[in-house]
């Protein structure tokens, strides 16, 4: 504000207090007071966020959750709210099929003995709004990541806060939903949060605190990996339509989960791109293929190079076969030192530890250390205070990252992400409801030309 | 005590100084004083039917929240003092009447006076609620490329504060209404070397062709010529064979014909329609995607030049008005381009008169104004075009009776540019073709808002692909339609058949 001259400051002679205000601010005079430490910062703090990860949500007023697809992840998501904060109801239960609702409704009348009341209860395509447009606070979108735009954007429409599942969009016109609806969440004051847990991990925040200080200095690159077993899958069975059973078996199918690199190995991805100071690539080359997937159309391994800029490289790869050698994490290169999350220590390049996550003192320090529980304890105290937060838009970029990686390997073209985000890639089929695909046309996608 | 009086006194007379300065200042960014000026009726008219006037939230932008930087910056007190002081140099010096009022709602003059960062004060959130996913792409895109690409809200929105009949920044839905009128059976018959009207099948439309006879002339301007440039040289000495050329431009009349049966739904890859318009036996081409926007800038079509449309698109236009005719149409070259401007003469234009006595370049020019009787009845340039396109019928004819060469809208050749292209060529060329390679292509004859100097018959020019793309958020951009130009057409020629001579 100091080197902005308003009309009456101009003729109010108050340029003097002016060049008060400009002096006080100026560089020369605050970089006196600091200590001696030789970081450079790459944001300086309060530019960057460092999330309260207490052991359980303040106290307050009662809010009303609703979940939006009781699959594993949501039923899950549902005990993690419960166990991060006292005076949460389970208000509504939405999904597409009958069968899944009821397996939620039991284990919360087994585990929790809550009952939720069946006219709270919705099932169809549609469920989505009836839970938003129930009397709910909150809700938790845990549906295949295909619907999760749509989902985000009605509840912010009606005012909900939200958890989303990550990732939150499989194509490009998802993306651009999710960044706009991410704004307006922000204009309404919603806190919005998304599944990637590790930006409320304490190893990771304590990690990415140290980074954004400049203990690593700049970042210059780093290392992605979510190799594992394969996933689980269900065969079609009498009586499904195509519909139903692509959803039933979604983490196979590429228009419902976004492929596997974006399903799952988004987290890593997203890892990089949040430590490195939320930069988002410029270009993808890669590779993938399917060796042992056995339904669906998607690839089970990629390997893809990500350059952003100045010549910031990410190697990310990922894979769901039996038999291989396993590894899931992070390691963020810089120009003093490397990051990685495989021991939770930042090292200089001779090999010296710089810090080192220290376990015990943790342990003895706080009760909760479980980052699903923790995402929801800030998610619940954001709400309660009345302030924004916004993942949406983090989670939306990492995610776009991944569906680059994906096109650049279904395609063996490299992917820019000028391109990426302006594409018309939309992979909502047109007639959903009416259970009818054209499955022939969802092949295993072969790069290159005959 | 005297002295104390004396500065008392003195600093009253300060106050008073600088307080009835701030009234000056605040209240001449009223809009009531803005007005007492600018008397100009439509200006108020028009702002008052636009959204920030009359739009559904009630609330009312006035003049000095769009016309100058936002209140609170220092940029605002100069803009005011610039804006300000020209304004009232106008208001004493200027004839008002001669003021084209119209004119200056254009882009290239509203941009130099209304500020994005007066616009982004008020629209914080280029994202809204209801927001269309085309806006999405286009505010994403903004958000990243404004500064670099020195973006304006106002490329797209550019009836944002004063109504434009006709406007719009959206994608065109439907292809525009056919021209009423007899259908036509048949092609043209060419029956001898003369000029003819080529009719075009299934369409009410027609064009006139003149018959231009083949012969050899000088290309170029020689270093005598005032306001040449150095790419107009070596003259050399060149030989066309016999050709047909449009009368006029393509009028929007004849490119929506085109359009209306060609255009493609959805953003189909570029490489596809390539491939399928270059297959020797293709029957159906590929034409433009719907255009953003009012392609005819609202200036109205009819028989007005086509603009805006890309190169891609003209070639497209002769390739699908071959197959509709049987006859070769195409885009000229540059050397048949000059020869048929020229018409057999060989001084800078093809009618009387000095570039100099012309142009509006040059100190003394401010204070005397050209004698333009004979160039303005022979183009439509700056000084008589009101900064649009015009009617083709509203000039002379050359003497090969081609309408318009060197004004209304820029053409299109057949040629790649290149600066040094009469060097590579050899002197006494027969039908050259211009540069075997290329990334641009000739651009040749001035448009609605050149100086003469650029109406030479030797004055040449180019494409430039990047610039004249700078605000299409789409990627990849367009193939079809240009966004950031405007005086841009094509005219085609007509190959004459084999046997006729």
């Amino acid at each position: 504000m100091a080197n902005k001259i308003s009309r009456r400051d101009f003729f109010g002679c108050s340029a003097a207090l002016g060049g008060a205000a400009l002096l006080s601010s100026s560089p020369i005079l605050t970089s006196c007071s600091g200590g001696s430490s030789k970081m450079v910062p790459l944001k300086k703090k309060g530019e960057y966020y460092i999330p309260v990860l207490a052991d359980k949500a303040d106290p307050g007023r009662e809010l009303k959750v609703g979940l939006i697809g009781c699959g594993g992840r949501g039923s899950g998501a549902l005990h993690n709210v419960l166990n991060a904060a006292d005076g949460i109801i389970v208000h509504a239960l939405g999904d597409v099929y009958e069968d899944r609702l009821n397996d939620v409704r039991a284990m919360l009348q087994r585990d929790r003995g809550i009952e939720v009341p069946s006219e709270n209860c919705f099932i169809g395509f549609d469920a989505y709004k009836k839970v938003i447009d129930s009397g709910v606070d909150m809700v938790i979108v845990t549906t295949p990541p295909l619907f999760r735009p749509y989902h985000f954007q009605y509840a912010v429409e009606k005012g909900i806060h939200c958890f989303l599942e990550k990732p939150i969009e499989v194509d490009a016109k998802g993306y651009r939903m999710n960044i706009a609806t991410a704004r307006q969440a922000q204009a309404k004051g919603l806190a919005v949060i998304c599944g990637t847990q590790r930006h409320h991990q304490r190893t990771y925040v304590e990690a990415y605190d140290l980074i954004q200080q400049g203990m690593i200095g700049e970042i210059t690159g780093g290392n992605v990996y979510w190799n594992q077993d394969q996933l689980w899958y269900r065969e079609r069975q009498q009586g499904w339509s195509d519909v139903e059973w692509n959803i039933r078996d979604w983490v196979n199918w590429t228009w419902l989960s976004g492929d596997h690199i974006v399903e799952q190995h988004v987290h890593n991805i997203d890892v990089f791109m949040w430590m490195a100071g939320g930069i988002t690539p410029i270009k993808a080359t890669g590779f993938g293929s399917r060796f042992r997937r056995v339904t669906g159309d998607q690839y089970d391994n990629f390997s893809i190079d990500f350059e952003f800029e100045n010549g910031v490289r990410l190697h990310s790869m990922c894979r769901q076969i039996n038999g291989c050698d396993n590894k899931v994490g992070e390691i963020v290169h810089g120009t003093k030192g490397v990051w990685s999350s495989f021991d939770h220590a930042i090292k200089d390049w001779n090999g010296n530890v710089l810090w080192a996550y220290n376990h015990a003192e943790n342990e003895a320090k706080f009760a909760q250390h479980d980052p699903y529980t923790l995402e929801h304890v800030d998610w619940v105290n954001h709400i309660r205070k009345g302030e924004p937060l916004d993942e949406a838009t983090l989670c939306a970029q990492s995610s776009l990252a991944g569906i680059m990686g994906r096109e650049s390997a279904y395609t063996g073209k490299e992917i820019t992400w000028e391109a990426m985000s302006a594409s018309e890639l939309d992979l909502m089929p047109a007639n959903i409801e009416s259970g009818v695909l054209d499955l022939a046309s969802y092949k295993v996608p072969v790069p290159g030309d005959k | 005590m005297k002295k104390i009086y004396i500065v008392l006194i003195a600093f009253a007379l300060g106050v008073a100084l600088t307080l009835a300065l701030d009234t000056v200042y605040v209240r001449s960014s009223q809009d009531n004083s803005c007005m007492s000026c600018h008397v100009h009726p439509d200006a108020e008219a028009s702002w008052k039917q636009s959204v920030h006037h009359n739009g559904s939230t009630g609330t009312t932008t006035g003049c000095a929240e769009c016309h100058l930087p936002p209140e609170g910056s220092s940029a605002r007190f100069f803009a005011k003092m610039k804006l300000g002081g020209r304004d009232l140099f106008s208001y004493i010096f200027k004839n008002k009447e001669n003021i084209n009022w119209e004119a200056k709602r254009e882009l290239q003059y509203a941009g130099k006076i209304v500020f994005n960062e007066s616009c982004e004060k008020c629209h914080e959130n280029l994202l809204p609620k209801g927001v269309s996913d085309d806006a999405i792409t286009a505010h994403l895109y903004y958000e990243e490329n404004a500064e670099k690409l020195n973006l304006q809200c106002i490329s797209c929105h550019l009836d944002a504060g004063h109504v434009i009949p006709g406007y719009s920044h959206s994608k065109m839905n439907l292809a525009p209404q056919k021209k009423e009128g007899k259908i036509h059976e048949a092609p043209a018959t060419i029956a001898s070397f003369a000029d003819f009207e080529e009719t075009i099948p299934g369409t009410a439309e027609s064009i006139v062709m003149k018959a231009i006879p083949g012969g050899t002339f000088l290309m170029g301007s020689n270093e005598n010529e005032p306001l040449r440039r150095d790419d107009e040289g070596p003259v050399r000495k060149v030989t066309v064979s016999s050709f047909f050329m449009a009368e006029t431009e393509i009028t929007w009349d004849q490119f929506w014909a085109f359009y209306g049966e060609t255009m493609s739904e959805g953003r189909t890859p570029p490489s596809k329609i390539y491939a399928n318009n270059s297959r020797p036996d293709v029957d159906a081409v590929s034409g433009p995607t719907p255009p953003y926007g009012a392609p005819d800038q609202g200036w109205g079509a009819g028989s007005r030049p086509a603009i805006t449309m890309q190169h891609y698109a003209a070639e497209t236009f002769c390739q699908w008005l071959s197959l509709k005719t049987g006859h070769k149409y195409r885009l000229p070259t540059e050397a048949e381009w000059e020869y048929a401007v020229r018409g057999g003469t060989d001084t800078p234009y093809w009618f009387e008169g000095s570039p100099k006595k012309y142009s509006d370049e040059g100190f003394w020019r401010k204070f005397s104004s050209a004698d333009t009787t004979i160039i303005a009845s022979c183009a439509i340039y700056s000084a008589n075009s009101g900064n649009r396109t015009g009617e083709p019928a509203s000039v002379a004819a050359n003497p090969f009776g081609l309408k318009n060469m060197l004004g209304n809208v820029m053409e299109y050749c057949s040629d790649w540019y290149a600066a040094d292209a009469y060097s590579q060529m050899a002197d006494g060329a027969v039908d050259p073709k211009g540069p075997a390679t290329g990334t641009e292509y000739v651009v040749r004859g001035g448009y609605y808002a050149s100086d003469a100097k650029e109406l030479r018959c030797a004055a040449r020019a180019h494409t430039e692909t990047a610039r004249w793309l700078t605000t299409d958020p789409q990627n990849p951009k367009s193939i079809w339609w240009y966004s950031d130009i405007k005086g841009i057409g094509f005219r085609v020629v007509c190959e004459v058949p084999e046997g006729i001579y």
